[in-house]
Formats: C-alpha cells, sequence, structure tokens
C-alpha cells in the first residue's frame, strides 16, 4: 500500500521533459553534468517550473566548496520552488510540487494573456 | 481494327527503328513521340471501345496467314532458346527447349491446317481495353523512364570500364528496343482470341524478359536469366501440351467458346487443358513453386523491373486466367489448384518480404503476393471476385510502377538499394520520396483502391466458404501492413539539415513518375465511375450479373480521404514553420540531433544507431520458401492426381458455391455526416470520463485514492495552453489527419455504414500516428513506432476475421443491419468474440500489451511513440485515444444488439463489464516481450478464426 501518492492531485511521473510541465532535480550541478540539466531544461516546453529537491540541488549542501561542483541547480537552471532537507522529506517534495502548480497557473496565465 | 492493328505495328516499328538509329538524340525523339503515340492510340482503343465487346472477322486467307506467322514465330523463339542453352551449356534448359521444340513442332503442324484458321481470331473486350490501357499508358511512361534511367546506366557502365581500362559497350539500343517490342507482344497477347496467336505473344514476353534480365551480363545476370527462362518454358509448356490437348479434341482455340464448350456436354474435354492453361498463367505471374524467377529478376536494370516484373509482363499471366474466370465456376479442381496456389503464395510472400533489407527484393515479394490475390480471385470464378481481380490489376499497376521507377532513380542518386540507406531520404531527394510516399500508401492503405480489392476478395471468399483462403488473406494482409509501414516510416524521416540532391533526375524520370501518379491518384479518384461504367458491365456481360457491394457513399467518402491525404503529402499545407525547433531525446546529452550523436561515457561522444525491423527469427526466409515449394507443388500434383482418380463428370460438375448477396442497408451521405458529427462531439466526452473512471479505479485498486475524474480534460486543456514546440514541421499534420480519419471511423460506425470501412479507417489513422513517430527520427520514437507497427499486425487477422463473421451472420457489413436481426450475433460468434476479447487489451494499450505506448506504467522507451511529441500534438493524441477506446468498446457491444430496443441496455452492461476487466487486466500483467504478443495474438486469431468460420460458412453446405 503506497503511503505518498501525488497522482491524487492529478500529477504523474514522466520521463520524457516535452511531455513535462515540472522539473524535479535533485544533487549539484558540476561541470559535468551542467549541459544536461540546461538541455532537459530547454526540451521542456512553456509553461514549465522547476523545483529543486534536497539541500544539494538547493545551495549545493555540504558538497559546496568540493573543487569540482559549481553550487545548486540554480547555477544551470531558473529554480521556481526550493526543497530542502538532507534526504527531502516525501510531505516536503509533495508540498513543493503543489506549490510548484500554483506558480505553473501563474505563468499560464501570463503565456494566454501574451498569446492574445 | 485499324487502332488494334496500330497497337501491334506502331512498337513492332519503332523497335527496328530503334535498333537502326543508336544516337542519343536520335532515340530520345523516337521514343518519345513513339510512346506518346502509343498513349494516344490506346486511349482511342479504350474510348472506341470500352462496353463494346468487338470480335474482329478476318478472311479465312489473313486468318490462316496469322496462323502461319504465330507458328514461324513460335518455332524461332524455341530454336533460339534451344541455341542459347547450347551456348550457354546449361543442361535443364537444353533438356526444356529440347521438349518445347517439340511439342511446338507438333503444336504448329495442327495449326496449319486451313480449317483450324478461325473465323474472327482478334477480340476485345472491357477487360482488354483495361490492359490496353495498362500497357499503352504506364508502359509508355516507362520507356520514356528509361530513357534517362539508362543514361545513367551507361555513365557508370562507362566509369566502370574505364577503371578496368576498357571501352564499355554501348547496347543501350537493344534495350529500348526490346521494351517495344515487349510492347507490341503484350498487344497481342491482350487482342487476341485465337489462342495460337496468343502463344506467340506469350512466347515473345519470355524471351523478352530473358534478354533483358540478361543485359548486364554479369554471373548474375546471366544466372538470374537462365533460372527465368528455364521456369517460363516449363508454364510455356504447359500452354503448349493444352493447346496440343485441344486440337486433338477438335474444339476450336478460341477462348471466349471455351465458355460454351464448359456449359455443353462435351465439359470434360476441357478439365486437362484447364489445368495446363491455369499452370501456364501461374507461372508467368510468378507464383509458388516458380517464383524464384521474379527474385532473379531483380538484378535487371529498374525499365525491365518496372514493366516486365510488375506492371506489364506478369499481368499477362493473371489476364489469362482472369479470362479464364468463369470456366473456373464449373471445374473445381482447377478452381481449387489456382485459389490454393494463389493464396498460399500470397500469405507466403507477405511473410518473406518482412525480412528483406533489399528495396527491390521487398517489391519483388511483394508483386508477387498480390500476383497471388489475384490468381486466387481468378479461382473463385465468382462475378464478385473477378472484380476484385479487375481492381487489384489496376490499382497494383499504377502503385507498383511508381515504386519501382522511384526505386531505381533513388538508387542511381544515393547508389544503393538497401532500405537502410534511405535515412534521411525527406530532405536529401524530397519530391521522388514523397513519390514513393503515395506509391506505399497506395499499395496498402484504406481508402486507395488496393483495399477495396481486398474487401472484395473477402466478400468473394466468404461466398465459397473457403475458410483457409479468408484465414490466409486476414494473416497476409496483417504481414503486408507491417513491411509497407516501416518502410514508409524510414521515408517520413525528417532531417533538420541534409543536402538536397535531386538535381541531378532526368526529365524523362520526372515525367514518367509523376505521369503515372497522376494515374494513380485519377484511379483513386475516379474508382466510383470505374466501378460503375467500366468494371460493372464487363462483369454484367460475362457472368449476366453485377456485384453491388459497396455503397456509392462510402465510394465517395474514400475518394474524399485519397484528395485529402494527397493534399498533405504532396503540398505544403499543414507544415507549421512557425514553431520553436527543440531537439530529439536523447537523455539531455544531444550534441547533434540530425546524425544522433551524443555525449556519451567517458566523454566520448557516441551515435544512436536504429535498423529497421526485419525479424529473421520469426519469418526465416529460407524455412517460409521451402514450406512453399512443399505445399504448392504437392497443390499441384494433387490437381493433377484428382483428375486421374475422380471421374469426368465430377470434376465438370459446378464448384461449391453459396450466393450470399451484401445487403447494402447503411445510411446515405447525410447519414453519414450526421454520425461523425455525433461522433465527434460525444466520443471526446465519453471517452474522458471513462479514461478519468479508469485512473480512479486503477488507484483503487492499488490502495490509493487517484486523481479527479475529470483529471484527463484537464490535462489535455493544460497540453493546448503549451507553447507551440516541435521537432519538426510536419508531426502535428500527420497527427491531425490521424484524429480526423478516426473521427471518421467513429462516424461511420455510429451511422450504421460499413465496419470494414470503420476497421480500415482506424488503421489508417494508427498509420499516421506511427509515420507521425517516424518523422521525428528519434531512437525512442523510432522504436516506439515500430512496436506499433507489430501490434497493428498481431491484432489485425482478428479485425478481419471478426469483419467476416460479422458479414456471414448478419448478411452485410453495414452496422446498421443489427437492427433487423432476431438474434444477436453472440450467438453464432462467440469464439470471434472472445477473440475480440483478447486482442481488445492490445488495442486499448493495456498491460500486458501495452508495448508502444502506456499511460500509467513507464516505457523503457520513455514514452514510446509519443516521446517526440508534445503540446497540440500530444493533445489530439490523446484525444484520438479516447475515440478509440469509445469506438472499441462499441464494437464489443455491437456483439449484442438485435432488434429489440431493450438491447441497448444489455450491450452497454457487456461493455461496462468488459472495460472493469480491462482495467483489472492492466493492473494485474505485467507486460509482455513482443514474440508473445505477436504469437498469442496470432495464435487467438488462428484458433477461433478457423473454429468459428468453419462452423458459420461450411455446416450450410452440409
Amino acid at each position: 500500500m503506497p503511503l505518498y501518492d501525488i497522482e491524487r492531485f492529478g500529477i504523474i511521473n514522466t520521463g520524457n521533459p516535452k511531455h513535462a510541465d515540472i522539473f524535479l532535480v535533485t544533487g549539484a550541478v558540476n561541470h559535468q553534468n551542467m549541459n544536461v540539466v540546461k538541455h532537459i531544461y530547454d526540451q521542456m516546453l512553456e509553461p514549465k517550473v522547476v523545483v529543486a529537491c534536497g539541500i544539494c540541488a538547493c545551495t549545493g549542501g555540504v558538497f559546496r566548496d568540493a573543487y569540482n561542483v559549481i553550487g545548486g541547480v540554480d547555477k544551470a537552471i531558473p529554480v521556481d520552488v526550493y526543497a530542502p532537507g538532507c534526504a527531502v522529506r516525501p510531505e516536503t517534495i509533495i508540498d513543493a510540487v503543489l506549490k510548484a502548480v500554483e506558480i505553473l497557473d501563474e505563468k499560464a496565465a501570463k503565456l494566454a494573456q501574451e498569446k492574445k | 481494327m485499324g487502332l488494334i492493328a496500330a497497337l501491334v505495328f506502331i512498337p513492332l516499328a519503332v523497335a527496328v527503328l530503334l535498333m537502326l538509329f543508336r544516337t542519343d538524340r536520335a532515340r530520345d525523339a523516337i521514343v518519345v513521340v513513339s510512346a506518346a503515340a502509343i498513349g494516344v492510340v490506346s486511349v482511342a482503343t479504350a474510348v472506341a471501345y470500352l462496353g463494346k465487346p468487338t470480335s474482329f472477322a478476318f478472311t479465312p486467307e489473313l486468318s490462316l496467314a496469322g496462323n502461319y506467322v504465330a507458328v514461324a514465330v513460335d518455332l524461332f523463339l524455341c530454336g533460339f532458346v534451344f541455341v542459347q542453352a547450347i551456348r550457354c551449356r546449361n543442361r535443364t534448359m537444353l533438356v526444356l527447349s529440347a521438349v518445347q521444340l517439340a511439342v511446338s513442332i507438333w503444336c504448329g503442324s495442327f495449326a496449319l491446317h486451313p480449317e483450324d484458321a478461325s473465323a474472327a481470331p482478334m477480340y476485345i473486350d472491357t477487360l482488354s481495353v483495361i490492359m490496353v490501357l495498362i500497357v499503352g499508358l504506364v508502359g509508355s511512361a516507362i520507356c520514356i523512364y528509361a530513357l534517362g534511367y539508362m543514361k545513367d546506366f551507361q555513365h557508370h557502365e562507362d566509369e566502370a570500364a574505364q577503371k578496368r581500362g576498357e571501352q564499355a559497350q554501348d547496347r543501350r539500343h537493344q534495350f529500348i528496343a526490346l521494351m517495344f517490342l515487349f510492347l507490341s507482344a503484350m498487344f497481342i497477347i491482350v487482342t487476341a482470341d485465337n489462342l495460337d496467336w496468343l502463344v506467340a505473344g506469350w512466347e515473345i514476353t519470355t524471351v523478352c524478359s530473358y534478354l533483358m534480365i540478361g543485359f548486364t551480363r554479369t554471373a548474375d545476370a546471366k544466372r538470374s536469366a537462365t533460372l527465368q527462362i528455364n521456369l517460363n518454358m516449363v508454364g510455356g509448356l504447359a500452354f503448349h501440351v493444352a493447346l496440343v490437348m485441344l486440337h486433338i479434341a477438335g474444339v476450336p482455340l478460341a477462348i471466349n467458346s471455351l465458355a460454351d464448350i464448359a456449359a455443353g456436354p462435351q465439359a470434360s474435354l476441357l478439365i486437362m487443358p484447364l489445368l495446363m492453361l491455369s499452370i501456364a498463367g501461374l507461372t508467368k505471374a510468378a507464383q509458388m513453386p516458380f517464383h524464384k524467377w521474379l527474385l532473379g529478376a531483380m538484378v535487371a536494370p529498374t525499365p525491365t523491373s518496372a514493366l516486365l516484373h510488375s506492371s506489364t509482363m506478369v499481368k499477362a499471366g493473371v489476364f489469362l486466367l482472369v479470362k479464364l474466370a468463369p470456366l473456373y465456376m464449373v471445374y473445381p479442381a482447377a478452381s481449387i489448384m489456382v485459389v490454393t496456389v494463389g493464396g498460399v503464395t500470397f500469405v507466403l510472400c507477405s511473410f518473406l518480404a518482412i525480412s528483406q533489407s533489399n528495396a527491390k527484393r521487398v517489391l519483388a515479394y511483394s508483386t508477387i503476393a498480390n500476383l497471388g490475390l489475384i490468381s486466387a480471385c481468378a479461382g473463385v470464378g465468382t462475378a464478385e471476385a473477378v472484380w476484385a481481380a479487375v481492381f487489384l490489376i489496376i490499382f497494383h499497376t499504377v502503385s507498383k510502377s511508381i515504386l519501382f521507377l522511384c526505386v531505381g532513380t533513388v538508387e542511381h542518386r544515393i547508389g544503393s538499394r538497401n532500405i537502410e540507406d534511405m535515412d534521411g531520404l525527406f530532405a536529401r531527394l524530397p519530391h521522388l520520396t514523397r513519390f514513393m510516399m503515395l506509391g506505399i500508401l497506395g499499395m496498402f492503405v484504406a481508402p486507395f483502391g488496393m483495399l477495396i480489392s481486398k474487401w472484395a476478395t473477402l466478400v468473394s471468399f466468404a461466398e465459397t466458404g473457403n475458410v483457409i483462403f479468408l484465414i490466409l488473406l486476414a494473416f497476409g494482409s496483417a504481414a503486408t501492413f507491417f513491411f509497407w509501414a516501416k518502410w514508409l516510416g524510414k521515408l517520413a524521416g525528417v532531417p533538420q539539415r541534409a543536402e538536397n540532391v535531386e538535381g541531378a533526375v532526368h526529365k524523362s524520370e520526372w515525367f514518367a513518375i509523376g505521369f503515372i501518379a497522376v494515374l494513380l491518384l485519377g484511379c483513386c479518384l475516379g474508382l466510383p465511375v470505374i466501378s460503375t461504367q467500366v468494371v460493372s458491365p464487363y462483369l454484367e456481360y460475362v457472368f449476366q450479373s453485377s456485384p453491388q457491394f459497396i455503397g456509392v457513399d462510402n465510394m465517395v467518402i474514400m475518394v474524399v480521404i485519397v484528395a485529402f491525404i494527397a493534399i498533405v503529402l504532396l503540398t505544403p499545407w499543414g507544415r507549421a514553420t512557425k514553431k520553436r525547433r527543440v531537439e530529439v531525446y536523447l537523455g539531455g546529452t544531444c550534441t547533434d540531433p540530425d546524425s544522433r550523436r551524443f555525449h556519451g561515457a567517458m566523454g566520448r561522444t557516441m551515435t544512436s544507431t536504429k535498423r529497421n525491423w526485419y525479424m529473421e527469427d520469426v519469418f526465416p526466409e529460407g524455412l517460409l520458401t521451402n514450406i512453399g515449394l512443399v505445399v504448392t507443388t504437392a497443390i499441384l500434383l494433387m490437381a493433377f492426381a484428382a483428375t486421374f482418380i475422380f471421374d469426368a463428370d465430377f470434376l465438370s460438375a459446378s464448384s461449391f458455391y453459396m450466393e450470399r448477396t451484401v445487403l447494402l442497408v447503411g445510411p446515405e451521405l447525410p447519414g453519414l455526416l450526421l454520425g461523425v458529427v455525433v461522433f465527434a462531439v460525444c466520443a471526446p466526452v465519453l471517452g474522458c470520463l471513462l479514461d478519468g473512471l479508469d485512473r480512479k479505479v486503477s488507484a483503487h485498486m492499488q490502495g490509493r485514492v487517484g486523481p479527479k475524474l475529470l483529471q484527463p480534460y484537464y490535462d489535455v486543456r493544460k497540453l493546448l495552453g503549451k507553447e507551440d514546440a516541435s521537432v519538426n514541421a510536419v508531426d502535428e499534420a500527420y497527427v491531425t489527419c490521424a484524429l480526423i480519419f478516426c473521427m471518421l471511423a467513429g462516424g461511420m460506425f455510429v451511422s450504421g455504414s460499413n465496419l470494414l470501412m470503420c476497421i480500415f479507417l482506424v488503421t489508417l489513422a494508427t498509420l499516421f500516428i506511427i509515420i507521425s513517430a517516424y518523422s521525428a527520427r528519434s531512437p525512442f520514437a523510432d522504436t516506439g513506432a515500430d512496436r506499433e507497427c507489430l501490434q497493428v499486425m498481431s491484432y489485425e487477422p482478428m479485425l478481419l476475421i471478426m469483419s467476416v463473421g460479422f458479414f456471414t451472420a448478419t448478411q452485410s457489413f453495414d452496422v446498421a443491419q443489427l437492427w433487423n436481426l432476431d438474434m444477436p450475433i453472440i450467438v453464432s460468434l462467440m469464439p470471434i468474440f472472445c477473440g475480440l476479447l483478447f486482442i481488445l487489451t492490445i488495442k486499448l494499450r493495456k498491460s500486458p500489451f501495452d508495448l508502444s505506448y502506456s499511460h500509467h506504467a513507464h516505457q523503457e522507451l520513455v514514452k514510446g511513440i509519443t516521446t517526440e511529441m508534445s503540446g497540440r500534438t500530444l493533445a489530439k493524441v490523446e484525444i484520438m485515444h479516447w475515440c478509440e477506446s469509445v469506438l472499441f468498446l462499441m464494437w464489443v457491444g455491437m456483439f449484442f444488439v438485435w432488434n429489440n430496443p431493450a438491447s441497448i441496455v444489455l450491450a452497454v452492461a457487456v461493455v461496462a463489464v468488459t472495460w472493469f476487466f480491462e482495467v483489472f487486466i492492466d493492473n494485474n500483467f505485467a507486460r509482455m516481450k513482443w514474440q508473445s504478443c505477436l504469437k498469442y495474438a496470432w495464435v487467438v486469431a488462428l484458433v477461433v478464426g478457423v473454429v468459428n468460420l468453419f462452423y458459420v460458412l461450411i455446416t450450410p453446405f452440409i
């Protein structure tokens, strides 16, 4: 019996950026994965939101000063919601995603305005 | 008569001229002028004799002189082959040609008697007119094509010879002269009523083919040419033996009189000659066990392949069989032989085409398969079957010749005839690729003509209770979908940047391809006219009955759809150039989307490659060929044995046949349109609710709460609000087409119209989604599309069997007939219903068969077929999925409807239970391997098909 179900809010997990609206990123950004993260973000269609899950994704966490780590995800792409924790709690993730959905709704409204 | 003489003698004269004037300029001028002349004369002949069957009376002296000429030509050719056999030192060829020479001399000795000169040795009717048009229009276009093609060919020869330090010979004049000689021989074949004259033309075509296959004089060519002449000599020998038998029995050698004799007291005289003539027709049409020569003939230059081995010469074989069709109704042994050989060939060669990567071999196997279908229709001998055969002849000719011509030109441009090398052709050779796509669509998809013919074939076989052949037709059709769809997909891939190398294509090649494309579209658009004005009158004349199994309104809809597809394919309409370009999904590490390069492990740049799916272990070429050879040889031998075992009266009694006229109770065009509107409004709503309920119920089965009921609606609304971005400019256009076709299919069902058309349109819609996925050239989308093709191949046999079952239970293909029934069709179609439930899981994309796309589960292929689709395109796919689900559930419900209004309640209840059952299965079974999907779906279809159809079709005879 699953304990945490995000689908009750109508949100499902997909591995394809083209089908996605919300981008959950975990872990810090380094030179190797900087472009990958940017690339996946570019393939997503507007309106889109980014949720940084875990303290490493938010600020670089405990690895912040390492020689290869650039920092949190916001060094690569614009982040909308920060969900700290090590490890980030499931309740926090769900909360963050719901916050992201609110921001997504605002962005969608703005995009619809601009289209007119 | 003058027109016929012109048809025969103009090409002959041109052939002589071409041997004399060998410069390029002279040849170009002669060929263009004479091709135009032949075309004009063909059209004039058609106008003059369409609907007016005419016998041409000759004076006895002229007729006898004709006999002399025919015999002389025959003997000369036999001698020529004999000499060639000695030069080649080939034992089989030597023996066969010696025997043939002897039999020809014997046969000729009869023909030289004055009393053997027929009064009216030439005859033309609508069938001959159709063949004249095919030979005159398509054949001449191919001759013009040969001009440009052979220039490139000679260029390659010169280069190769220079490398060896030699001078290349220019024998092109021989090649093109042979083409015109061949045209002349074909005109003789289709207008001769005297069988001695026909066989002279027949032999000319055999020798022409031999010389043209061996034209390049390589070892391969010589081997293929020898194989061709050996196998065709078997046919020629059979033909001559038949003629000798007829001569000895004193039967006049006119084809027209054979039908009268069959009806009279001397019917038993024709038993063995008919068998022999059938074998002659079957060898010429490259049926198993004689099919290998056509495969070998693909080494010849492309104009040969296009002219002889797809459009015309092999059509001479089926032309003979169709001419003999009324006789097959009388002689069961010959009928069963031709039908079974044709059917087995169709199925096995369709399977064999799947495993081929050489484009010309795919075309060859497809040709053999279609000829098998035509032969089988001719073998049945009923009016419906001949209707189907004639339409198949027309549409196969135009579609296949375009494909051969395009493949030939493409080969010269890219230097390969392997389908694997045709990657990105959409941008490298844009117009040629589009013509090829048109040709491929014409070969297998509704509403192009080929599919109408398959429809008619279904009906004819239901009438004769030929269960085995119905099963073979269902499986063969499924296989044809697979190999055409994956080739089509390879062609549809749109690279973002590619060099256009189309400039070097010759004007003559463009003209020929464009002309035949116009013919193809013309035939498709003119389908209703051809049916009512050309083919039906012919059938009235020969069979005194004209079949009517497709309403004219349905044909009108088909015409509209063809026009629509042609517009989407050939014009820039629907191309969305304002979208933001996104790269294909390669895990976020894509460095170059066109060549699919990505940043791999260890910092290396790697390339993702994907080749087409050939399934060599599922459809092994060697094994299938051997099965075919063994089975068809056994059939031939059994047919012969039957003539000795059974007594003559039994063998000339009529074949097994039960009249089943098709009731046409569907609505007219306004009703159809109303149905489409109703479906387009209601089905998305219903489908959306069903989808939401699906997610809710699945969640509860998994111990969760699940989303809101209207969640799918919110999802689609969100998708519609997304940014406009895409991998290429065309994928949305294809998906829009798919959605429209799906709405049409649903509308047809709801309005009570034709069930088969509904099935075909749904398949067409799926095909367009498949093409849209292939157009992205993404590894994940390609694999998803491959799997979707596999899924269609898996469930297609069951759907065709379901439609046949529906026809036998209701005597109609129209859904509206259900209201006139006293009992629901479930009573007689229980096994088929179970089969439908089985494949419903595949169609609804539920686990364990959600191979190409799945809503709930992750794909190991990202999102499978929809990986590169997003935004509005994806929204349309979702809506189409909703509509499809509603339609498929309605198919389940239709088994429980009869003339009681309360039956609707019962049907809805059954549908609800089925739906819940499907959701239950989805949540409880893991995804199966594709091998299991194909195997189980086909085994289920085979078992329920045989059991149910046997029960329904054979029991009336008992």
